[in-house]
């Protein structure tokens, strides 16, 4: 036996005598039932190597979603003790090409190379990452030769990036989506009309027109069309400013309301300058509606919070880029049926897309997609804006600078031809333990740390193997064996086995369990794309 | 009466500029005439004329409603440079002297309209803490006691703390927006006129008017305020001066912050901040709201300076 690892939760968790290898123990997380309307049935350590999902329904998704980096597999050990306390938050242990040297709050955070990392290992030693809200300022840093690589170039700067010898363009690949958020439980967004009136009431392509890069999308659905069904059903109301006067007046409202429009003021793929495009909403609202808006940057953090929780009681700009090329990564985080984003959930958008997330054929999904599609245009939980083109830049001698489609970018294959490569990003990570995590900034600095059962390919959406050499499912889609890739350590020394999967998921998804403490606890993906199990009745 | 004005006004040491004989000029045409004859004066007056003048015709001045987006209704970009036709700008363009900002408006509307946003938040938080600060420090220096030492202690409690820390600390709890950072700068600024008006009220009670006063039955308040007050205001006129150059320095920096005028509020300092990423591919969108700044702040100091000197009987031989 390698580890005794106990968790509270005597129900879902418990140590089982393995079948194939008489000298490990494995664990497992069961559900009770799959009445808890989660996709996992169970996860059991088969043996040192195999660990084997049961899937309460087929999920044609399961490989994407294993590949995504909130779903990193750390130390059994390591999460039964750091997890109740936190610990996790800052001090994570995986697999991966770097490990975790210092975090320099407010900062800096600083990676070393890990030595005995399974793969092909970084040809330098430290990877630092800082941060800096604005395009500009790291356009600046970078020009100055302080950074050798940037997240972030503002659309106005693409040229002059392009056109600087010293510089180099990388075009940043992955879907994504801004979107006008608002939460029905808070008046007057309570009445669909008020939404209906918003979703007409807005000049949609003059935003994109003026605030965009070339390349950018008017969004005609939530969804990116380059994602399988991401466009089936109606395309989104056209501006008509006067019908959404109308409509306002028919609510309640024809002298509009007062409000807010939320914003965390951090540049982002999808919103590429927060504050000017806030106020661009502003007047636009002001101008076809009557609305007053007032303009509320937030705290990073605190944004994405309220935001989650359903707390705003305004307009909220906010913005999706693809995780994981499935329309599940757009459609159920955002309007699954556990999802408070946007307040109450409608089970007119919900229940199509639990139905389509069983779905593996694309075609056969398409009706099931098209009616979730029209019901969130008719009922408006947001207004979905804009499928932004991004670019990002490095300096012209870093080799392998470039994005892939789907996944955070893996510094390892970088070559900076020098002992340290210095990355820019657009905010501190909130925290290093993402699976409790959703902002971009934590899950770049984790993808260096951590690893994933599979992983996405360099140069398209294709999945690859990952900790796993592969998952194969059964016929019906309803179990998947992943057999674990043998020799991996983790950066503490131990070696990778199958309970550190099951102890690793266990942590989002069992809510009874005393790993289950994250930062905010709310575990936003693992409820979202699996659903959490034993989840106490007031959640 | 009679008698007690006079000796007030002796006290004052300012009546009479040409001679001992002819009638009392009146203390505030003395001062105009040598403010106006000192070079730092005449800058000062010239400026704040301007930017008052400004402030009152900005509808007249500025061509464009400041927070009108001009897409849809010119041919402009977000950001585009200057175009002045006289300076060779093709007039085919429309015509925007100071350029156009990040959301497509026009930078000299805004700048025209932000001079009564400016001019308001500093006459608002002198005038706030002025009359707050000079209740506090009449009423400290003239009692003395417990009385003084309760309000200056607390004042200095306020002083204790570097004057923006404070402000920004009084806007976070508060929130942000203008006026409440109007009230921030002006509760900031009260201990220094407390502290200069209690040093001059315990110099001026002093004085033999004051005592005659007293003898005559005056009541201490209305000896403060009518006979000690009065012959105390000089250094704290010059205070206020130089108050209103800080206190526009102050809710800029505040503005820059994001902690004072929100947008689309044509404020110098949210001007400044909005656009401070772009100094180096737009710079006319920083160059123009700072040099605004400078101007207004030079100005009211140098009317600060040059009424410190004009009010000075020492400087008036």
């Amino acid at each position: 036996m390698k580890r005794m690892v106990f968790f509270g939760a005597a129900v879902a968790m418990s140590m089982m005598p393995a079948g194939a290898a008489l000298s490990f123990e494995g664990m497992s997380l069961v559900a009770p039932d799959c009445n808890y309307g989660g996709k996992i049935k169970s996860i059991v350590a088969t043996d040192e190597h195999t660990a084997t999902f049961t899937m309460c329904s087929a999920d044609p998704a399961f490989e994407a979603k294993a590949a995504f980096i909130v779903f990193g597999i750390q130390p059994s050990e390591h999460i039964a003790a750091a997890g109740p306390t936190k610990e996790l938050l800052t001090n994570p242990i995986g697999t991966g090409p770097f490990k975790l040297d210092a975090w320099n709050r407010g900062d800096s955070i600083i990676l070393k190379r890990n030595d005995n990392y399974w793969g092909t290992k970084p040809a330098y030693e430290t990877l630092v990452f800082r941060w800096s809200t604005s395009g500009a300022s790291q356009l600046n840093e970078l020009r100055s030769g302080t950074v050798d690589q940037i997240s972030t170039v503002s659309p106005d700067d693409f040229d002059a990036v392009k056109n600087d010898g010293d510089l180099q363009f990388l075009p940043i690949m992955g879907p994504n989506t801004l979107y006008l958020g608002m939460t029905n439980t808070f008046a007057p967004f309570d009445n669909v009309k008020v939404r209906q009136a918003i979703a007409m009431g807005i000049d949609r392509q003059r935003i994109v027109d003026n605030y965009f890069p070339d390349g950018s999308e008017l969004a005609s659905h939530f969804t990116p069309c380059t994602i399988p069904n991401g466009c089936a059903g109606e395309d989104w109301y056209g501006f008509d400013p006067a019908a959404a006067k109308a409509l306002l007046a028919e609510a309640g409202f024809p002298d509009g309301f007062k409000t807010k429009i939320y914003y965390r003021d951090v540049f982002r793929t999808y919103l590429p300058e927060p504050s000017t495009i806030a106020v661009e909403f502003q007047s636009q609202l002001k101008a076809n509606l009557g609305i007053d808006a007032e303009v509320a940057p937030m705290e990073s953090g605190e944004f994405i919070g309220q935001a989650s929780a359903g707390k705003l009681d305004g307009f909220y700009l906010l913005g999706w880029g693809a995780d994981y090329p499935h329309i599940t990564n757009f459609l159920d985080y955002h309007f699954g049926k556990d999802t408070q984003q946007f307040g109450a959930s409608l089970p007119e958008i919900y229940e199509p897309l639990a139905k389509g997330s069983a779905i593996a054929d694309v075609e056969a999904a398409k009706p099931v997609y098209e009616a979730a599609n029209n019901a969130i245009r008719e009922l408006v939980p947001m207004v979905p804006i804009s499928h932004a083109a991004a670019g990002s830049a490095a300096r012209a001698y870093v080799k392998n600078a470039g994005y892939r489609p789907f996944g955070a970018k893996q510094f390892s294959l970088v070559d900076p031809g020098k002992d340290t490569m210095v990355v820019m990003q657009n905010a501190e990570p909130i925290s290093l333990y993402c699976g409790d995590e959703s902002d971009g900034e934590s899950t770049l600095v984790c993808t260096q740390l951590t690893e994933t059962l599979l992983d996405y390919a360099q140069d398209s959406g294709d999945i690859v193997g990952g900790l796993a050499t592969s998952c194969d499912p059964n016929a019906d889609g309803t179990e998947w064996v992943c057999h674990l890739r043998e020799g991996v350590k983790f950066t503490d020394g131990s070696d990778f086995d199958a309970n550190d999967v099951v102890a690793s998921y266990a942590a989002g998804l069992d809510a009874s369990s005393p790993t289950h403490v994250g930062n905010t606890g709310a575990f936003d993906y693992f409820a979202s794309l699996w659903g959490i199990m034993n989840a106490p009745a007031a959640q | 009466m009679t008698s007690l004005k006079t000796a007030s006004a002796n006290a004052a040491a300012i009546v009479i500029e040409d001679g001992l004989l002819g009638d009392p000029v009146p203390l505030w045409k003395q001062t105009f005439k040598r403010l106006t004859r000192k070079r730092s004066g005449q800058v000062g007056l010239f400026l704040i004329g301007f930017m008052v003048l400004v402030a009152i015709f900005a509808p007249v001045i500025a061509p464009y409603d400041p927070n009108q987006v001009l897409i849809g209704i010119e041919q402009v970009k977000r950001r585009d440079p200057p175009c002045v036709h006289m300076f060779g700008c093709d007039v085919a363009k429309p015509q925007h002297i100071m350029g156009i900002d990040g959301n497509s408006r026009d930078v000299f509307s805004r700048l025209v309209y932000g001079s009564r946003i400016s001019l308001m938040i500093g006459v608002v938080t002198v005038s706030v803490a002025l009359i707050t600060g000079v209740l506090l420090g009449s009423i400290a220096g003239y009692f003395g006691g417990w009385t003084d030492n309760v309000i200056m202690r607390c004042m200095d409690v306020i002083l204790g703390f570097p004057s923006l820390l404070l402000a920004i600390a009084i806007v976070a709890v508060l929130g942000p927006g203008i006026v409440n950072a109007l009230l921030a700068i002006s509760v900031v600024s009260v201990p220094g006129y407390a502290r200069v008006t209690r040093a001059s009220v315990l110099s001026v009670k002093s004085q033999d008017f004051v005592a005659a006063s007293r003898v005559l039955g005056g009541s201490k308040w209305r000896i403060l305020f009518t006979r000690v007050l009065p012959n105390a205001l000089t250094p704290i006129v010059v205070l206020a001066t130089m108050g209103v150059a800080s206190g526009i320095l102050e809710a800029a920096g505040l503005s820059f912050l994001g902690l004072g005028a929100q947008p689309p509020t044509p404020e110098w300092g949210t001007m400044l901040g909005t656009e401070k990423d772009q100094m180096f591919s737009s710079p006319h969108l920083v160059f123009f709201p700072g040099i605004a700044i400078v101007i207004t702040v030079l100005g009211f100091n140098l009317l600060g300076d040059g009424l410190r000197d004009a009010l000075d009987p020492r400087l008036n031989s």
